[in-house]
């Protein structure tokens, strides 16, 4: 096993950022060529893309999951989903039972109560007119047969002025006894 | 359509058929990038819970925004975008969590890296497990977006111009950030190279 380093040799200041494109495998060609001729002469920077070389692809490792993880991964991606997309359209839930058939269905039902009724009724189609008057208080009902009583009593009254006008008594109960 | 033709289908396919409302084509691609979905969350993560969590919620985020893909973008950088911005939220929000986490990890042990010639011998072992650990902390330590450039290079292969299109920028900054990020690692694994 290699001794550790513990200082850290640096590369060249103006190949640095192009040394870890090439180690990535990036940049343009003629980066890439110039990076190559760089390394042929440069200790130093050979070395900086060596330790790239250990670290890197180390880092990138993950531990590999068994396939029963993504089998409920994929499960409960899916059922997660399902419950957005029944939250989203929750209208819809509440006329699911409405299948295709029931509209049709409804609406002949209707068709015939109307009709059933229009022969029962044998046509004839009334108002309850006297619904009108009873939805009159029963104060102001009272209230008018009052009134009627006053006009007939003013009536008299008046009667009784045009008698001397005339000249003719009219002849009341007493007359007769 | 049946399963098989279904998996033969591209995903801009796929997507236009989620479009016009069969939504039950969307599961060709969740199993098509849940490994890849769940692998960044994990990179993000180091925790399967969390990054199985994330990763489905990508995919509800994907599914109920799958009108809004206009198709200017491949199908895969639109939801790495999805998968990228839910985990740097997660790590927003649990970035003290992350730390504490990492120093558990330092005291009970975890799963170590092979580095260099680290053999199954008990202080090479030890040493391996010392350089994850540092590794991970330097990841984490990292700027949010110097970390994700890396992650998505190092660990899911995407391409500079992919890594661009993913977080929105040009490809000279990615440039810029996966160099950092490759010195910062350099530099803090000398000693176990």
């Amino acid at each position: 096993m290699k001794e550790p380093r513990d200082t850290l040799q640096t590369a060249c200041r103006d190949f640095e950022e192009d040394l870890v494109l090439h180690y990535y495998g990036d940049g343009s060609e003629a980066e890439r060529n110039r990076v190559e001729a760089h390394l042929k002469e440069c200790a130093p920077c050979r070395v900086f893309l060596e330790d790239l070389r250990k670290l890197l692809p180390q880092m990138a490792k993950t531990n590999e999951m068994p396939q029963s993880f993504w089998d409920n991964y994929y499960r409960e991606t899916v059922e997660k989903l399902a419950a957005q997309e029944g939250r989203r359209y929750w209208w819809r839930n509440l006329f699911a039972p409405m299948r295709a058939w029931m509209l049709p269905a409804f609406g002949t039902a209707a068709v015939a109560v109307f009709a059933v009724a229009l022969v029962v009724s044998k046509g004839h189609w009334h108002l309850p007119l006297s619904q009108t008057q009873e939805r009159i208080p029963q104060e102001i009902l009272a209230d008018t047969n009052q009134l009627e009583f006053f006009e007939a009593m003013d009536m008299l009254e008046s009667l009784s002025k045009l008698e001397p006008l005339d000249g003719t008594k009219v002849e009341t109960g007493n007359s007769h006894g | 359509m049946n399963q098989t033709a279904q998996q033969d289908l591209r995903d801009e396919e796929i997507v236009a058929l989620c479009q016009k409302g069969q939504s039950e084509v969307f599961e060709v691609l969740v199993r098509k990038y849940m490994e890849k979905a769940f692998r960044i969350a994990f990179d993000f993560t180091h925790d399967v819970e969390e990054a199985k969590d994330l990763s489905q919620e990508a995919f509800l985020r994907a599914f109920s925004r799958i009108k809004q893909f206009d198709g200017r973008s491949s199908f895969y950088t639109w939801f790495y975008r999805l998968v990228v911005n839910i985990c740097l939220d997660h790590t927003r929000r649990k970035g003290r969590v992350i730390w504490e986490r990492l120093e558990r990890e330092t005291e009970h042990g975890t799963e170590p890296m092979e580095i260099a010639d680290a053999s199954s011998l008990p202080d090479q072992e030890a040493m391996a497990g010392e350089a994850k650990r540092r590794a991970d902390r330097t990841l984490e330590a990292m700027p949010n977006k110097q970390r994700t450039v890396f992650l998505l290079r190092n660990h899911q292969g995407l391409s500079i111009p992919d890594i661009a299109k993913v977080m929105k920028t040009t490809e000279g900054t990615v440039r810029v950030y996966l160099h950092r990020a490759v010195a910062a690692l350099r530099q803090s694994l000398v000693e176990f190279v």
